[in-house]
């Protein structure tokens, strides 16, 4: 080594400063994101769970005494709020799936030159808070709203006493209402990367159209399929501001037990637990759900 | 308040727990100290955490933060109030919200001390609108609220937890001049040290003449009568008190915190269950919308509301039973920024002359002694309905039959709310 000109590297025998860098690169991009997880999800998370863990009372504060007693509460008074919650969640996912995934499908397939204005459509809502766009629902359907009062007065479809405000019926228009754009914007997503080439392979390959939307178009659709569908079906299950503005006593969801235990009768280790056993109820649902469509195609 | 009045020494806040307040208040003034400093003080995490720091804390009376408030007018005052409490006229009482030239009175005393006024119809429930500042105060936080308006119960515990700021009275002399003599010497706090009544006002029936009519309902004069409509059209009070109250007082029974038990409480809501499967709901001061859609036609309604704010055909009458009373109360709220503006708005609206156009636009009964005489002199021309009378000066038989249901002890406290939210599904 007689040319000196070269580069020498100096300093300690293990890696350079550059390559170890280059190594933490990946936990350096990822740090704010996983501080912001750790301080606002996993400690919440974990200070929840000793608080439904704990007993007394609001005033005199509480004490960890590991007991399950919360526990016991929450899953022997609450069953016609959890099953509330379940079926309007349900039914509400399976609506929106309804209107949304031909709504995704034309503006994917069909929009044209339309499609950014299309979509803007669907998103539109969204410049309106949440809680205005409820109260217009509630408007609405009011016995003598422009819905109720047009069927039952000019068209004399409904009974005199129809009444929508205060069923079922009216929580879940709501939560469909409000969750759509939750649906078609993931579905969306899933049918614009669909090829139409291949649409016309198996048409080639003596498909139906039905055969190939069925065998191509659907399972390449999956995973917006899912997505849409753990959007909306999450935060429908835990919703209480429809069942407040749109329902009555008889269609309080968990949710709305989890507020009043927490804001109302300042019991916490009863909202704690139901908190958890929402969470849990969910994360074993989304596990099935994950494993019957298959895992590999939702991230292929 | 005669109920109270009747019998002051109340079980509900023992001596105990007075001094325990007291001490708190010792607290807050050591917080609010340290937070004029320019930096918050340390927030207390938990409830628990701020009881156990009361022994090691000396009973100190919180007097000397009161003398360091510089008494300049600084703002603008954030006040926290009730829809339909004060002469607040057309879109800024739509959007519950003061806008300039909205309100006579705010504008009175916005020309009187040069100082904007930030005044939000916020408070629909006491419990949600307590929720919304109870982690604040707990942590000893500033709740971002200069003056708050909550009804005697939530006063009293916001009180004794030391949790609003002492009033120094050399600042409301109309105050301590004017103030009823039937509202003094309030237990939780007798000497007014920490609150001032905004407004008292009753609960009782109010119904939609021309919607019970169309159904041909007589209109109602007694709670029975309430129970009888369709429950559907009917709503009851998300204050548990007020329901439970008139529920018990329909039922025969006296609605006294010291004699009621959770037997009786009980027979109440088995009372209501039934109307609950029917359709009844449970509605907060939004009543007044639901009365303008047609979606009520008769519920259980604050005294003043539907005079003030409702339509021409909403009424309201005192049930045959009896009625409930109860007190709002201005409070400076633990780390309220512009103190001394808050008291001089206190001390404005206890002018006999403010107090008078105030009360003779939202016909409840004025804590202020002159107040009558100023109403009548502004109805001279006019002279008021009978009806509405009633409502700012309720007659005897009304007054015999007044009960005040709002100081519970803990455990009757709890089996309320328990049993309200097992009626209203949460």
């Amino acid at each position: 080594m007689t040319a000196p000109s070269l580069p020498v590297r100096v300093g300690p025998t293990g890696p350079s400063f550059r390559q170890r860098v280059g190594k933490a690169t990946p936990y350096l991009l990822l740090a704010p994101g996983i501080l912001w997880l750790l301080i606002f999800f996993i400690l919440p998370t974990f200070q929840m769970f000793l608080t439904s863990v704990s007993t007394g009372s609001l005033d005199n504060g509480f004490k960890l005494t590991w007991s399950g007693a919360a526990y016991v509460t929450s899953l022997t008074k609450f069953g016609t709020q959890f099953e509330n919650s379940l079926i309007y969640g349900g039914i509400a996912t399976l609506l929106t799936f309804a209107i949304g995934f031909p709504v995704a499908y034309t503006i994917a397939f069909r929009g044209g030159r339309w499609k950014n204005f299309l979509l803007f459509i669907v998103i539109a809502p969204f410049f309106t808070s949440f809680l205005i766009r409820t109260i217009s629902w509630k408007v609405l359907l009011l016995d003598n709203g422009p819905v109720l009062g047009f069927l039952r007065d000019t068209l004399h479809l409904l009974p005199a006493d129809a009444s929508v405000i205060g069923t079922p019926i009216a929580v879940i228009a709501g939560i469909t209402y409000n969750f759509l754009p939750f649906m078609i914007l993931p579905l969306y997503v899933a049918l614009e990367k669909i090829d139409p080439r291949l649409i016309e392979a198996a048409n080639d390959l003596y498909a139906s159209r039905w055969g190939a939307f069925r065998r191509v178009t659907i399972p390449l659709a999956l995973p917006g399929i899912f997505a849409g569908s753990i959007l909306t079906f999450i935060p429908a299950l835990g919703d209480y501001v429809n069942a407040i503005l749109l329902g009555s006593p008889q269609t309080q969801m968990i949710g709305n037990v989890i507020q009043s235990r927490f804001l109302l009768l300042g019991d916490y280790p009863v909202a704690a637990a139901l908190s958890f056993i929402l969470m849990a109820a969910i994360l074993v649902a989304v596990s099935i759900y994950a494993r019957v469509l298959g895992t590999e195609q939702l991230t292929g | 308040m005669t109920a109270f009045d009747r019998d002051p020494v109340s079980p509900v806040i023992s001596r105990r727990r007075f001094l325990k307040g007291t001490a708190l208040a010792g607290v807050g003034a050591f917080l609010a100290a340290c937070s004029s400093s320019g930096a918050t003080s340390a927030p207390v995490t938990s409830v628990s955490a701020s009881n156990a720091a009361i022994p090691t804390l000396p009973p100190a009376t919180p007097a000397p933060s009161v003398a360091a408030t510089p008494k300049t007018i600084t703002g603008p005052l954030h006040w926290a109030q009730w829809p339909a409490y004060i002469d607040l006229t057309g879109k800024a009482a739509t959007n519950l919200k003061y806008a300039p030239g909205s309100s006579p009175t705010l504008e009175q005393f916005k020309a009187k001390y040069k100082v904007d006024v930030d005044y939000e119809e916020k408070i629909e429930d006491n419990n949600t609108f307590y929720a919304t500042i109870q982690p604040e105060l707990v942590a000893g936080a500033p709740t971002g609220w200069d003056l708050i308006v909550i009804t005697d119960w939530l006063a009293a515990k916001v009180i004794t937890k030391g949790w609003a700021e002492q009033i120094d009275q050399s600042n409301v002399p109309n105050c301590t001049a004017n103030l009823r003599d039937a509202l003094k010497g309030q237990v939780w706090d007798p000497k007014n040290d920490y609150h001032y009544p905004w407004q008292s006002g009753m609960t009782g029936i109010g119904y939609n003449k021309a919607s019970l009519a169309s159904a041909k309902i007589a209109a109602p004069t007694s709670l029975k009568d309430l129970w009888a409509i369709d429950p559907k059209k009917v709503s009851f009070l998300t204050e548990s008190r007020d329901t439970f109250g008139l529920g018990l007082l329909k039922l025969g029974k006296n609605a006294d915190p010291q004699q009621t038990s959770a037997d009786d409480l009980q027979a109440v809501h088995d009372d209501i269950q039934p109307l609950v499967q029917g359709g009844l709901t449970f509605a907060d001061n939004s009543y007044l919308q639901n009365f303008a859609a047609k979606k009520t036609w008769a519920a259980m309604v604050w005294s003043g509301d539907l005079a003030s704010s409702g339509g021409t055909d909403d009424l309201f009458v005192f049930p045959d039973e009896g009625t409930m009373i109860w007190t709002d109360n201005m409070l400076i709220p633990k780390g309220a920024v512009n103190i001394y503006t808050a008291e001089t708005m206190m001390n404005f609206v206890y002018d006999p002359t403010i107090a008078g156009q105030i009360a003779n636009f939202v016909y409840y009964v004025s804590p202020v002694k002159g107040a009558d005489v100023v109403v009548t002199d502004l109805n001279k021309s006019a002279p008021l309905d009978p009806a509405v009378l009633a409502l700012l000066f309720p007659p005897d038989a009304v007054v015999a039959k007044q009960h005040n249901f709002q100081f519970l002890p803990d455990a009757l406290e709890t089996t309320l709310n328990t049993l309200y939210l097992d009626l209203a599904g949460g």
